[in-house]
Order: C-alpha cells, then structure tokens, then sequence
C-alpha cells in the first residue's frame, strides 16, 4: 500500500536488477577458542541467549533481503545441515534458499573455504560474506547498495567491509584481535589495513608511503568494531585462488590486497552509523555480545521481540526475560536480578540469586546456589548452594551439592562435577573416563599422559562423583608457537572470558590499570624497564628483528639465485612474495638486494683489472634486478649503494661499481647528479656529533663516496664539453681518454681524496668545496676514526692505481 | 483445517508479515492495520470452510500469530471478526441487526446505554436463505456464499481505515479556536492531520516539545510550519514552565485501553501531568482501530516495550555501556484521570465511554485472541 516503509522500496529495487542477493556464511571458525565447549558441535550451534549462533547470523542476513545463502561447514558438518534442515529458515516462507556446502576436512583456514567456494562456482554475482557467530542488525542491504553503486564507477573496486564505531575501549570490540584502518575520509576507501593483538603489543604501525604521498589527508582508526561483513564481488574468490598463501581474509587477503603492486585493486570500508553487529569471536566477546542483547543494544533482535530461536519471551522492567508459555517456576523467594534471561521450562528453587546470567530451558537451579554473569545451556542442572561466576557451562551438565565454579571456567557439555567440586579460576573441564567414544578416549589419555600429574590433583577438586577432567591450562609446550599468528597463547588470554589480563598488561607497559588497555605511552619501554620482565624486550625488538629476518630472507633467496643462475625476472618474483609474506616497505628490499649484491661481488686483492672485470660481470647479470623489484627510483639506488658501501668492507668498489651502473644504464647521468645534490649523499647530517667511532668511520666514508661521485660528475661535465667539438680522430683518441678517466675515478677520488680533502675539493666548485670542508672538519673530531680510514685507503690506494691500466682495456672492450 | 495445501501461499504471507513485524520493518499503526487486513483478506479468500466456527478458527490462528510478533494488531484482527459474524447473521437470519446506529456522541451516551449481546452464532440454526452450514454434499457452498459478503466487510474496514485521518479531522474547527496555544509532542500522523486542518480556518500557535530521544517533534515542528501554522520547537525540559500559557495538550496514541487510559510516546505522562497542575485540557487524537479490549495490569507508568538504547547513549561511548544500564521506553502509560477527550474517526469519547465502544467495535468472546 502507500505507506510502505522505505525497505520494501530498496527491495524492489533490487528486484529490478534481476539480482538474486546471494550470501555466504563461514561456518567454521577455523580455531579452537572455545574448546572444551566445541569438541562436539560447531562453535556455530553454540547458543547465545538461548538461540544458536547460527540463527542469529540467518537472522541478520534475513533483515538485509538476502535470497540465497551458502553455508560453508567443515567440523561437524552433518551437525550443521540438521540444525538447518530443522531450523524454521529452511521452512518455505522463510524467504531464503539456504545450502549447506560440505567442504573438505584439508579446509584449515577461511582463504581454503574461499578457494572452495571458487571451485565450485557458488557466486555468481557481488555476495555479502559472513561468519557463522554474527549478531547484526544492520541494513547490509544499504551496503550492498553501496557497493554496487561504488562497482558501476570503480571496477576495481572488490570489496566493502563493514565496521562499526565503538571508541577503543568498547567491550565487544576484541582485544585479542582488533585491527587499524587507515582510511580516506572523502571516499571511506580502505588505503592500509593492520592487525592488532593484545599480545604481543604493536607499538607503532608502518604505513606505507604511497598512501601518505597519494592521499592529502588520511584517518588511521583503532575504534572501529570489524564486523567481518564483507560485501566482496565476484573476483575476490578468484584472487584468493590464485594467492594459495592467503589465509586469513583480513590479515593476509586485505592486507595483501591492499600492499600489491600488481594487484591494482580496491577496498572500501562501510562505516556503520547505526545498527549493531559484532562477532562472537572468542568466549570474552561472547559475554559482551549476550550482554548487549540483553541490554536491547541490538534491538529489534531482542528476545521478546525477534528472538532467532522463535522462542517467545517476556520482558520485565530492569531486562528481565522470562520465557513466556508459563513454564517457568521461579520460587517466591528467589531473586532474579537485572539483565537476566531465563528459558522455558526451567525451575529456579528458593534463595537463589541469579544476576545478569543467560539460563538455559529446561534447567534446574538447586536452592541457595548464587549465579552471576554466567551462561548455562539447556538441561544443565545446578545443585544446592553452588556459586557460579562468569563462566559457561555447557548443555548437560549437572554440578552436584556446594560446588563452586569461579570465574572464567568453561564445563563441556555432559560433565558432572561435585559434589563439593571446587575449579581454580579460567577452568575448562570436560568429559573424561565415562566417555565412551573411543576416539575421544583417545585423546583423553593423550591429555591425561601428558598431565597426569596435574590430573591426580584435580581429580579431588572435581568432586568424588565427577566425570571430568580438567583441560591443559597451561601454554602447550610442544606446539610451534607462532607469535605473528592471534592464535598464540598469551594473546588467546585477551579473548578469555574472564581473564583480565592484568598480568600481562603490566609486564608489557608496566602501567597501573589492571582491567583498561593503558593509555599512557611516554613511560613504555625506556630499556631500563626491560628489566620488569622480558617481555618488553621482546615486544619492543619485534620490528627489528622483523627486518633482520626479512634481510637474511632476501640473501639466502638471492644465494639461491646467484648459485642456480635464476633469470632476473624469477629472482623478482620471489622478492616481490617474500616482500609481502614479511610486510615490509619497498626500500628495505631495495637495501637488501644492492647489499646482496654488492656482497656478492668478489674481492680481488692485487689485481685491479680483474676485480674490475668481477664487478662488471656481476652488475651486468644481476644489476637489472634493482629496477625489477619495483619502485624504479635511481637516486634511491645511488643513495643505498653510497650507505651501504660506507659500511661494508667493499667500500674500495664504489666509484668501480657506480660506474658499472652506468655502463648498464640502471643509473643515468642526471641520476647521479641528483643524488649527488642531496644534502643527505654528501654525508652532513650526521657530522657534527660523531663521537662514537665506527659512526665516524661511516660518515667519512660517505663523504668519500660523495667525493667519488663529484669525480664522475666533473668527467659528465668535461665529456659534454669535449664531445661538443665533435672531430673524428680526437673523439676517438678523446673516448679513450674519457673512458679511462671515466674509469678512473674511483681510484683517482680515492686517492685524491685520501690524501687531502681540501686539495679535492679546491678542485672543484667553490659552493660544493665549503660543504665538504666543513663536513671533513667536522669528521676530523674523531681522530681514530680518520685514522683508520688511512688503513682502509692504503689499500685502496694500491689497488686503485693498477685499476687505471685495467679500464683502459675494459673501456676499449666496451667502445669496440 | 483440511484447507492446507490451498491455503499455504496464504500462510506464507502471515509469515512474511510476522517477520515484518518482528524487524519493525513495518511501523506505524495506520500502516500495520493496512498491512494486517491485506493478508487477512488474503487469507480469508483462500481458506476453505463449511462453516462460520472453522472460518473463525482460521483467522484467530492468524491473528495469534502476528500478535505475536505484535500486539496491537491483534485490535484489526478482532475488528475483522466482528464484521464476519456481523455479516454472517445478517446473511442468515436477516436484517434484524443491521440497524446499528453509526455516530455516538457524548450527548446521547445515556440513551445508548446497553451494549449490544452477541450470544454466539447460533449453532445449528438452520439458514433461511441460500447459505447452507455443514452441507455435506457440497461443503464449500457454504464458503462460496459467504464471501463475496466478508469481502465487503473487510472493503468496509479498510476504507475506513484509509480515511481515518479525515474523518478525525473534520472536527478540528471544533476543538481548535482562534489565537489559542496547542501544546503537543511525538510525530503522530492523526494529531498533524488534525492540527492541520484546523488550521485552513483557525489562526493558532503551536507549541511542539522535541520529544527526546528519538526527537520526532523537531519533524513534527518542520510539518506544521510548512502547512503556515506559527510553531515553536521547545525541549522536553520547558513543558512545565510553558504550560500555565497553554490552552490545550493534543496529543497521538499508539493504543487506547479498555479503562480509558492509553499508551502513547514517552514524554506524554509528563506532559499530561503538567497539564493537571495547570488544568490545561488533554485531548487525545486516535482512530478507532487503536481501541484495545486490554487492561493495563502490571505498569504503573510504561508499557513494555523497550527500544535501543543506542538513541539515548551512543554505542561508540565504549567504556560507558559497560557499567550503565540503558532505558528506551518507547511509551508512556497515561491514566484514564488524565486525559479529558478522545477525539476518533467515530465522534468524541471521554474515557469513561471507552469500555462501551469496545463492546461495540469487538466481540467479547475475541478478547482473548
């Protein structure tokens, strides 16, 4: 009729297009946070309010018109489809065509289930792509609107993520696993994606340069909640096909899409004013998410009003949800505190206190017991005077008479505990010897072995009727412990429910909060607080040590190279992933590959004309990589090659090598008098305060080169001049001559240089002789530095003469 | 009901309004009447039935199912009852309940005293005319007969559903006089209709409180100054302190109770109340699709239903939602003592009359749907 909402228009409008709205929901959580509750259904059937994950997610999708939806199971698939097949979703007038997909059992990440889904050809047009543990309200249809509207413009691009504003201390926002937007406010285009952890801790993000260069203004964002609401087209299956090394979608896909050189394409993100949505991630984030829609953040997907489950509730001042159908038999002198849900059929006897807690249907509460902030799936039996805190007890479950469950515990489903069981807090039992299951029996004896001493001294805490035992709760030992990965142990604890942390966040910033991230930076890690603990060692060399990885990386690949006789162009291909792989700027490979190759070049003691002879050889077969990797910035070549020759034993080859750069045309000429107008190339900056002696040694040296790189410009210059008089003969005998001074002025710099940087510099122009002088003055401080520097010259004074007849004949190879 | 198979596409559309209704995908009372009795015909045009007792049955199970997913429009449902059996006696047995007077008014209140008695349809009463109950040689007969005639009544339900406004406003030069001061908050289409209206004769000034949090009177205010009528947009804060210069409240209902109370959007108890202090008058402006044969039992003050509370606190002020517990009341419960007139597409009621005109409007058996 006239008075439709506005919904129903969007819906016809996408009607119009003859689009089906298609869906993806990831079924799998691909980790195991939730363990001991998820050994025996999919994190995806776990409830939250008393509805399976999985519902809330159909329900989300239901809100946005969303038509046909695929779900992609991998562990307890069969569980999946019969929870589906069950579900009023699969009803006829549900709306949506739901199909489970099975995946294979190799699926370990969600970039294989992206793969999968491109082999089977699932999506035939843009899809919005979710996780299994979704609550949203929000109008992903406006989203996808948006994304279209974006496509018809901009092929490139691939994708919308939905995040949603939250401040960054927001409860659902994950702790253990958040992440930085670097974002363009005009066109919300996503320019740089970065994980974040709780541990190990970043202490600073790289952005990459381009993004500040292409960009005027930019937002670099650490509170924004990520949905994991991904409108993605068609290409992002096939791009995830055809990077096999992809395994997260954010860390690796984004964060790959968004650093490629080749890949040219673009990520926008949808910042969502209004609606709800967040993911329940880990156990922390499922409390925070059961605590918002028992506190009607997420509304109208509220338990009295559109509960996912279809169960019917009642809502009573102060967020109390009561099921509806009277059934329900509270004890007159029970106590149901605020924020409380209560499921049907459930009996709560006399004295109990239960407070902000999710219960289950069908359980039974003893009399006395005391329940706060804790989530008991259904059939659970609750015995008298127990206290459970912030914990989930799984279906099933019965805890005898006196037990006392503190916080953080986690009980399987069908454990029996008590009576009179006391756990240590952040728990996690399961079931143990009654299970007959052999494969689960299996892995119990593995756990038991492995603990089983530990095992002896639970087993007396569980209560003499359990069947329990107590989950390994210490870091696993034999496990390769990734720290890239958010899977890593002390991170994991940052998305514990009820762990607070405060350990960790006071070795790692030695602050005072216990329960907040800290805020204040200006006292973290100053080296004398390295020695509160190791750990802000560790933290605090991550980067370095990232980068002498990523170096060792590039020379072991570049050894391979040189050994094999790979062709230039594989060599760049493998720097261009290994680039990637270890998220690192383009100059650092730059350094690496002109060290590497400098390196490679052979010392020849004596005999200058095969030394000549080896660097030729080299620049000739390798020097072309230098461009090939990207970035083609000649000044920044000559610059690298300058400091790392000032730092390396070959600093002798310099002028040598230079000139070979040249005779190959990876440098012009104009590249070298660009770089050697740099304030930076002639070495002043770090003059002035250079006490520390190898420092010194370094600067000297690049002044040496800069020196060197005069030379070659005055010889540009007299070869301009000469070669303008342009006579037969004399050019010929002139190119001799030029090519020997050409050749020459390494060895001729290095000696002129050596002996007096005054007499080199009188040389040449007046302004550039000031800036020298003065900068030699300066060095001059350090005397044992010059000193060693005579060391260093003297060879290469020996080896720079002989070098003159050498490039005599290297020239007329060259010219004829 | 045998009628399944026929009927699912029928089923299908009560699901789709139940949903609807769930996500508050359709709001607005006007609008989820319409919406209610467009699938009710749907469903009565499709269901199979041999008599008037599994043609009732079929449409109290719909009616279940989409109050539900939202009470109030279990009022269209007990409307659309009414009208069939009312149409099914006067198929059966004639035109001895057809003289059914349309207009009430105050004056005449005492004269119609008795509500009518509905002493349930008459079992086995053998029809007098074409209709034929239980035929077992032809068990449609029945349904074939009856419902070109429900198809009426529910025509007749809907128009006036679609001119509800105007018929509320047709007497706003009544209530509304010259130079005077209407106070009113929310966005209630009834209330900008008639306030609208009154003004193609009367010269008045409108006070509108913004009504926070969702702040629908800063729209309301935008409406009323466009339509020429001199607005003034207040905060909440000031109704008080403006009410000693107001002449009248007018305010919009969302449902009108079986006492004569109601509930309406929050903010309307305060300024209701304020109105008292000032014995300023409260009208109340409603079609007569928001009268409900309910009891407000167990709120002293509101009604349950509790919106997000993102418009009161916003979601991004993370550290904060932790430790506060935020309340968004849509509604407010005003007491019948409060309100001096309800003024309806179907004359003017106080609230004491309003127990009567349910009668009228419903069947006593459908209170309990």
């Amino acid at each position: 009729m006239a008075s439709k909402s506005a919904s129903s228009g969007k819906e016809k409008l996408i009607a119009d297009e003859e689009e089906v709205l298609q869906a993806v929901i990831l079924a799998d959580s691909f980790n195991k946070r939730f363990r001991p509750l998820t050994t025996r259904k999919p994190r995806c059937l776990l409830p939250i309010c008393n509805a399976p994950l999985l519902d809330w997610t159909f329900e989300s999708l239901a809100l946005a018109g969303v038509q046909e939806v695929f779900v992609i199971c991998r562990s307890h698939a069969e569980l999946v489809k019969n929870a589906i097949k069950e579900s009023k979703w699969s009803k006829p007038g549900s709306g949506m065509k739901i199909v489970p997909i099975m995946t294979a059992k190799e699926t370990f990440s969600p970039g294989d289930a992206m793969r999968d889904i491109y082999t089977r050809g699932l999506v035939t047009s843009d899809f919005v792509l979710v996780m299994g543990d979704l609550v949203s309200n929000i109008r992903i249809d406006e989203v996808v609107r948006v994304h279209k509207e974006r496509r018809r413009t901009n092929k490139d691009a691939i994708m919308t993520m939905v995040v949603k504003e939250s401040g960054g201390r927001h409860r659902t926002r994950a702790r253990g696993e958040s992440s930085i937007f670097v974002l363009d406010p005009e066109t919300s285009e996503c320019l740089h994606y970065e994980q974040e952890m709780g541990y190990p801790r970043k202490k600073l993000i790289n952005i990459p340069r381009e993004v500040l260069a292409g960009h005027p203004e930019v937002e670099i964002r650490n509170d924004l909640i990520d949905c994991s609401i991904d409108v993605c087209s068609v290409e992002v299956p096939s791009l995830f096909q055809d990077n096999f090394d992809y395994l997260d979608i954010r860390r690796d896909f984004v964060h790959g899409v968004l650093t490629s050189d080749l890949l040219m394409k673009n990520i926008y993100c949808y910042v969502a004013e209004e609606g709800y949505a967040a993911r329940v991630q880990d156990t922390r984030s499922y409390e925070s998410i059961s605590k918002d829609i028992l506190s009607r953040w997420t509304f109208p997907l509220v338990p009295d009003d559109n509960h996912p489950g279809g169960h019917i509730y009642d809502h009573t001042r102060g967020n109390r949800y009561i099921a509806k159908d009277n059934t329900v038999v509270l004890a007159r002198t029970c106590n149901i505190g605020t924020n409380t849900l209560i499921g049907s059929l459930t009996k709560v006897s006399d004295n109990v206190t239960i407070i902000a807690s999710v219960i289950g249907q069908n359980c039974t509460i003893g009399p006395g017991s005391t329940i706060s902030n804790s989530y008991i799936f259904e059939n659970a039996v609750v015995g008298a005077n127990c206290t459970i805190e912030r914990s989930i007890i799984g279906a099933d479950v019965t805890i005898k008479d006196g037990s006392s469950v503190p916080r953080g515990c986690l009980i399987a489903d069908g454990v029996v505990l008590g009576p009179n069981a006391t756990l240590a807090p952040l728990e996690r039992s399961r079931l143990g010897e009654d299970q007959r299951t052999y494969r689960l029996m299996r892995m119990m004896m593995i756990l038991t072995s492995r603990k089983s001493k530990l095992n002896s001294i639970d087993k007396k805490s569980l209560g003499k009727d359990s069947n329990a035992i107590v989950w390994p709760r210490e870091p696993p030992d034999e496990e390769d412990e990734d720290e890239e990965s958010p899977e890593n142990y002390k991170n994991q604890r940052f998305m514990r429910l009820g762990d607070n942390t405060a350990d960790l966040e006071l070795s790692d910033a030695a602050s005072t909060s216990s329960d907040e991230e800290t805020t204040s930076d200006d006292d973290d890690d100053v080296p004398e607080h390295a020695s509160v603990s190791g750990l802000s060692d560790a933290s605090f060399d991550t980067g370095v040590m990232q980068d002498a990885e990523f170096r060792a990386e590039v020379k072991q690949s570049l050894e391979r190279a040189f050994a094999e006789g790979h062709s230039i162009d594989n060599a760049a291909v493998e720097l261009k992933t290994l680039r990637m792989a270890s998220n690192v700027p383009l100059t650092r490979v730059k350094e690496a590959v002109i060290a590497a190759i400098v390196e490679k070049i052979q010392l020849v003691d004596g005999d200058a004309a095969a030394q000549r002879k080896e660097i030729g050889t080299v620049i000739r077969r390798w020097g072309e990589l230098i461009n090939r990797i990207g970035g083609v910035d000649p000044v920044e070549t000559v610059s690298i090659l300058q400091v790392h020759c000032a730092s390396s034993t070959r600093m002798s080859l310099f002028g040598q090598i230079l000139a070979a750069l040249y005779q190959e045309d990876i440098v012009e000429e104009d590249d070298i008098r660009a770089w050697h107008a740099l304030p930076a190339s002639k070495g002043e900056n770090e003059d002035e305060d250079n006490e520390d002696e190898k420092l010194a040694v370094v600067a000297e040296n690049i002044k040496k080169c800069w020196m060197i790189g005069m030379h070659m410009i005055n010889q540009f210059n007299a070869q301009d001049s000469e070669s303008e008089e342009e006579t037969e003969t004399e050019s010929e005998a002139d190119e001799d001559e030029e090519k020997k001074k050409k050749a020459k002025p390494p060895s001729a710099a290095a000696a002129g240089r050596m002996k007096s940087a005054d007499s080199s510099g009188e040389d040449d122009s007046d302004s550039e002789t000031d800036g020298s002088s003065g900068s030699t003055e300066g060095a001059d401080g350090g005397v044992s530095g010059d000193q060693s520097d005579d060391g260093l010259s003297v060879s290469e004074d020996s080896s720079a003469n002989p070098s003159t007849n050498a490039s005599e004949d290297e020239s007329e190879d060259l010219s004829g | 009901m045998g009628s399944e198979p026929r009927s699912a596409a029928a089923h299908r559309s009560v699901d789709v309004l139940a949903s609807k209704l769930r996500r508050r995908q359709i709001v607005g009372s006007r609008a989820t009447a319409l919406e209610t009795l467009l699938v009710l015909r749907q469903v009565i045009a499709k269901a199979r039935f041999a008599n008037i007792e599994q043609l009732v049955e079929i449409i109290r199970g719909v009616g279940r199912r989409l109050v539900d997913a939202q009470p109030k429009v279990g009022n269209t449902v007990r409307k659309v009852l009414h009208h069939i059996r009312e149409e099914y006696h006067a198929a059966t047995q004639g035109t001895n309940v057809a003289a059914k007077p349309t207009s009430f008014s105050i004056s005449k209140f005492v004269l119609q005293g008795q509500p009518r008695k509905h002493a349930g349809p008459p079992k086995s009463s053998e029809s007098k005319g074409t209709l034929r109950e239980n035929d077992p040689h032809d068990p449609d007969s029945f349904a074939r007969g009856l419902k070109p005639v429900l198809m009426e009544a529910i025509q007749d339900v809907l128009d006036e559903l679609e001119t509800v406004y105007d018929n509320i406003s047709k007497n706003a030069k009544d209530h509304i006089h010259s130079d005077e001061i209407i106070l009113t908050l929310g966005m209630s289409k009834t209330v900008e209709a008639f306030l609208k209206s009154a003004a193609h004769v009367r010269n008045y000034s409108v006070i509108v409180a913004e009504t926070a949090p969702s702040y629908d009177g800063r729209e309301m205010a935008k409406s009323l100054s466009t339509a020429g009528i001199s607005t003034f947009l207040v905060p909440d804060s000031s109704i008080f302190s403006l009410m000693s210069r107001v002449n009248k409240v007018i305010l919009g209902a969302h449902v009108i109770l079986a006492n004569g109370g109601m509930f309406a959007v929050s903010g309307s108890l305060m300024a209701a109340t304020a109105a008292r202090e000032h014995s300023t008058p409260v009208v109340v402006c409603a079609g007569q699709f928001k009268l409900t044969p309910l009891w407000n039992l167990y709120h002293e003050y509101g009604a349950l239903d509790f919106g997000n509370p993102t418009d009161v606190l916003g979601f991004e002020n993370g550290d904060l939602i932790d430790k506060v517990d935020v309340v968004n009341p849509y509604y407010d419960y005003v007491q019948p003592d409060l309100i001096v007139a309800y003024i309806t597409n179907d004359g003017d009621h106080p609230p004491s009359s309003i127990y009567r005109l349910l009668k009228e409007t419903y069947d006593d058996e459908d209170n309990e749907l």
